[in-house]
């Protein structure tokens, strides 16, 4: 079996696994095909997701089902004001061993697991929040003196609620920029709710089933990042990078207006590999313009920081980004 | 399409598509700036043709705008062309197809997969061209890139239809032309013209010396110049003059040299009795007589009785050599002279010091008397030429009859009878002189004509008509007969010896000018008018009154004369004559003012301011002018 053989077998497992993954998960959540779909970007990104929305919209239910259906360990990070770093890290506690002498343990905090869920993530302090810093950027935690790595793959998914503002701590920039994605889940549509009401006060229950295992989710992300990009792609994702910066030529008028900061060079790479990923979730082989402007959202809403008249005149970073897929075309900036 | 030849068609077929698409994305550019162009150039071109229509601008204007237009359009061609010539992305017609078919970049990526070497693509690469094959062969440039009728279309077309509608349209503005340049007004009628010819022809029939025909050509060339307009006024008033002192100057020569030479004929003639009756002749230039003189000698040598003596007939051939030799001795004795002195002046000049570059006054002083000296002999020697060129033939006859005379006398007599027939040629050539005066009056007559034409036009000729009628005591024209000199009015052409003014034949106003050969004192006519002049040249007689020998001038003086140029602007004589006839004619009784001017000379004569020997011709004078009763 030749190369390209091997590789299109190999993206046909992937889609099947894929198909799988959508199908297993629509089981327990109702609608929301592109959260679903920017979480499994996330998974395959080997990188994280912030999931923002209203209580009761089924974040942690869409965390928890991911973690079933991956067959994953999962652990769950509810953040409240007094919640410590080393309740999320872990912490060392003396111990005494079986020679009845007392040793130091270091007994590992819910970090350490395939899935994180870090509920209402902004309700923590900064201190508490930055815990997680080296775990997300690094895959790894330093306790004293030790180091401990963390096993891939390693998805932080966290959640915060935009409407509770008395006694949150907004993610720092630093933070932000480490989350892959930023998901808004929307309020599901009359179907959906129908939906969600049959499966959720009838009798019914859902037993789901992992439906890929850790290596395989390895292979899956290893494949991601075979997939190539076009230069004519990555320039384009390139140009709307540019663009989100207000002091750059290819500025556009909102970003010039109502941006203070643009993206991130983190947002390019979003960006790019979530296009890879578009591809292969679309069949393709290659990453495309479309792809990267489906991603764009998603990839740079969090990394645009808006300028105090943004903040006054209620623009979103989404309407700056939708202007900036308008204004930037394909193949103008190749 | 697993195939490589499959795979490299599919590609070719990829590309085809994808630069198809590309040349409709610049045609689309370029069309739509030139839509965008457009209706600017062409408004501008409404306004501008408007403008030239409407304000009918200088030419200068209308070439700026032109210009402009012109320039608007270059600025515009450019720009269009850039849009479609510009370099653009390499894969913009690869993608357009992609967006139109939403291949999510398979050709575009195909298309770029494929440019790179086989060892670089990887797999995942080689999927994506087949892929894109697979996905690309339906592609269809022509919908992915159409060509939207712009919306500036029927503005164009709205702006293309008024252009040429105002293109079309002739707005009648009052343009005010440059006068066209004048015909000059002719100087002669052409009456008057045909009459000069006319008169022009008779003396060229008669005339025997080539230079009088040749003034005779030129008139005739000036006539024409009239009647053609080639010239203005003051020309024909220049070459008039011109030609008149030519004439003049000839005649004066003419005159002068015949003169001299005549005397010094008549000087050596006058020394043997024979002849000396010819020489009286001679002397008083009746060549004529001179010439019966010269005959009867010839006819009393030929006679074999009463012949003369021997001495009388040596007499009469050193007399006859002696006068043969004059005018080449004379010519050769100028010319020794003038030797003479133009040897003396180049000595004079060698005095010239090299320093001062001047003479001194002395030698300076005789240096211009010897120039002087040299221009008077110049002059003598052109006048004994001329005197010897005349008199050529008869100097030969009585150099012949002079030596024959010794040795066959009838043969010595038919000579001399040859040298009267010169001097009847000479006489004739005389006759010249008389043709030249002749066409230097007919000169006048046309300068007489010329003034009047200019002066007044129509209506000053029409009171000179009628104010001849009157001074002629007629009251309607056409009606007289024409009859020479008598100064009444005409039909028919005019004769020599008159002046024509007015139109068309039989109905010219003739006034005789007396100037006729022989007619110097002419009281013309029945009417008013009177010969307007006296006769020409000099008297040839003295009075028989005079007491003593005519007055006799030891200088040797040369006439010169001088005459302006007549530019034609002056009074013509019937304008004078016609002034002072305006004034009135009958103002005053002619017994009253008779008597206040004789009256006024009486006062004078007793008074003693008139000399003594002029009372008698003023009393005579008024005698003859008295008023008769």
């Amino acid at each position: 079996m030749s190369d390209t053989e091997q590789t299109r077998e190999e993206i046909a497992k992937f889609s099947r696994k894929l198909a799988e993954l959508r199908e297993e998960i629509g089981k327990m959540i109702v609608g929301h095909r592109d959260v679903v779909d920017g979480v499994l970007t996330c998974l395959l990104a080997g990188s994280h997701v912030l999931l923002e929305g209203v209580p009761g919209l089924g974040k942690t239910m869409l965390v928890r089902t991911l973690a079933q259906v991956l067959g994953l360990d999962f652990s769950r990070i509810q953040f409240t004001p007094d919640l410590m770093p080393a309740d999320i890290i872990g912490t060392v506690v003396l111990d005494e061993n079986a020679q009845g002498g007392h040793v130091f343990e270091f007994r590992r905090g819910p970090v350490f697991a395939h899935v994180v869920l870090a509920d209402e993530i902004n309700r923590a302090t900064p201190k508490t929040q930055s815990a997680l810093l080296e775990a997300m950027q690094e895959h790894r935690v330093t306790v004293g003196r030790n180091t401990y790595q963390l096993e891939e793959p390693y998805l932080v998914l966290a959640t915060q609620n935009p409407l509770e503002m008395e006694g949150t701590y907004p993610l720092p920039e630093a933070q932000l920029d480490r989350f892959f994605f930023k998901l808004n889940v929307p309020f599901p549509g009359r179907d959906e709710l129908a939906r969600i009401v049959e499966r959720t006060t009838g009798g019914h229950q859902v037993e789901l089933k992992a439906v890929v295992n850790r290596e395989e989710i390895l292979e899956m992300q290893a494949l991601v990042r075979r997939v190539p990009a076009a230069e004519h792609v990555v320039h384009y994702a390139i140009s709307l990078l540019e663009a989100t910066h207000p002091k750059h030529k290819a500025a556009t008028d909102l970003v010039k207006r109502f941006v203070r900061t643009g993206s991130s060079p983190r947002g390019l790479q979003a960006m790019v590999l979530a296009a890879k990923i578009g591809a292969l979730f679309g069949g393709r082989f290659a990453a495309s313009a479309d792809d990267v402007r489906g991603a764009a959202v998603s990839a740079l809403r969090h990394r645009l920081l808006l300028s105090f008249e943004g903040e006054a005149e209620g623009i979103t970073s989404d309407e700056i980004i939708a202007d900036l897929l308008k204004k930037v075309e394909p193949g103008k900036g190749a | 399409m697993n195939s490589p030849s499959d795979r490299e068609r599919g590609l070719r077929q990829l590309k085809r598509a994808a630069r198809r698409a590309e040349r409709r994305l610049r045609l689309s550019a370029a069309l739509t700036r030139a839509f965008t162009a457009l209706p600017l150039l062409l408004l501008a071109s409404v306004a501008g043709l408007t403008f030239i229509k409407v304000v009918r601008p200088s030419a200068a204007v209308e070439r700026g705008l032109t210009t402009a237009i012109i320039a608007g359009l270059a600025v515009a061609v450019v720009w269009v062309a850039w849009a479609a010539l510009r370099r653009r992305p390499h894969l913009v017609g690869a993608e357009r197809l992609d967006v139109y078919h939403r291949l999510h970049d398979r050709v575009s990526n195909a298309l770029v997969f494929s440019e790179l070497p086989a060892a670089e693509r990887t797999p995942m690469m080689e999927l994506a061209i087949q892929d894109g094959l697979e996905h690309g062969q339906k592609l269809d440039p022509r919908r992915a890139v159409p060509f939207h009728l712009p919306r500036e279309l029927w503005l164009v077309a709205g702006l293309i239809v008024a252009l040429a509608g105002i293109a079309q349209l002739e707005v009648r503005t009052v343009r005010k032309l440059p006068p066209p340049p004048a015909l000059a007004a002719p100087l002669l009628t052409e009456d008057d013209l045909e009459l000069f010819r006319e008169r022009l022809e008779e003396l060229a029939r008669t005339s025997q010396d080539p230079e009088q025909s040749a003034a005779i050509g030129r008139y005739n060339a000036l006539l024409e110049d009239i009647a053609a307009r080639r010239v203005d006024r003051e020309e024909v008033f220049r070459r008039l003059a011109e030609l008149e002192r030519e004439l003049n100057r000839d005649l004066d020569a003419d005159r002068e040299a015949m003169d001299e030479g005549l005397k010094s004929l008549a000087r050596e003639l006058e020394k043997s009795s024979l002849t000396r009756k010819a020489a009286e002749a001679l002397q008083e230039k009746r060549l004529e007589d001179a010439e019966k003189a010269l005959k009867e000698l010839a006819e009393k040598l030929s006679r074999q009785k009463n012949k003369p003596s021997r001495a009388e007939l040596e007499k009469l051939r050193q007399a006859l050599e002696k006068a043969s030799k004059g005018n080449r001795e004379r010519l050769a004795a100028i010319d020794r002279q003038r030797q003479e002195l133009q040897a003396e002046r180049e000595s004079l000049l060698k005095k010239k010091k090299p320093d001062a570059g001047a003479l001194d006054p002395k030698d300076q002083r005789a240096l211009e008397q010897n120039q002087r000296k040299l221009e008077k002999l110049d002059r003598d020697r052109a006048r004994a030429e001329r005197s010897s060129k005349q008199m050529d033939e008869l100097d030969k006859q009585l150099a012949e009859a002079a030596r024959k005379l010794m040795q066959e006398m009838g043969e010595a007599a038919k000579h001399l009878e040859q040298s009267g027939e010169s001097l009847n040629r000479m006489a004739q050539k005389d006759l010249t002189t008389e043709q030249k005066k002749e066409l230097l009056r007919r000169l006048e007559e046309l300068r007489e004509v010329l003034r009047q034409q200019g002066k007044g036009g129509k209506e000053q000729l029409e009171r000179l008509r009628r104010f001849s009628q009157r001074a002629r005591g007629q009251s309607r024209p056409g009606q007289g007969q024409g009859q020479d000199g008598k100064g009444q009015q005409g039909q028919g052409k005019g004769q020599p010896g008159e002046l024509r003014i007015g139109r068309g034949s039989g109905q010219g106003v003739e006034i005789d000018m007396g100037q006729s050969p022989g007619s110097s004192q002419g009281q013309s006519g029945q009417g008013d008018s009177q010969g307007a002049s006296a006769g020409q040249g000099r008297g040839l007689g003295h009075d028989p009154n005079i007491q003593g020998d005519p007055t006799q001038l030891k200088g040797e003086t040369h006439d010169v004369s001088a005459a302006g140029v007549d530019s034609g602007q002056g009074t013509a004589s019937a304008e004078v004559i016609y002034g002072a006839a305006s004034r009135g004619f009958k103002v005053d009784g002619y017994k009253d003012i008779f008597v206040r001017y004789e009256t006024v000379a009486e006062q004078n004569i007793e008074k003693d301011e008139i000399p003594p020997g002029y009372r008698f011709y003023v009393r005579r004078y008024f005698q003859l002018i008295r008023p008769r009763e």
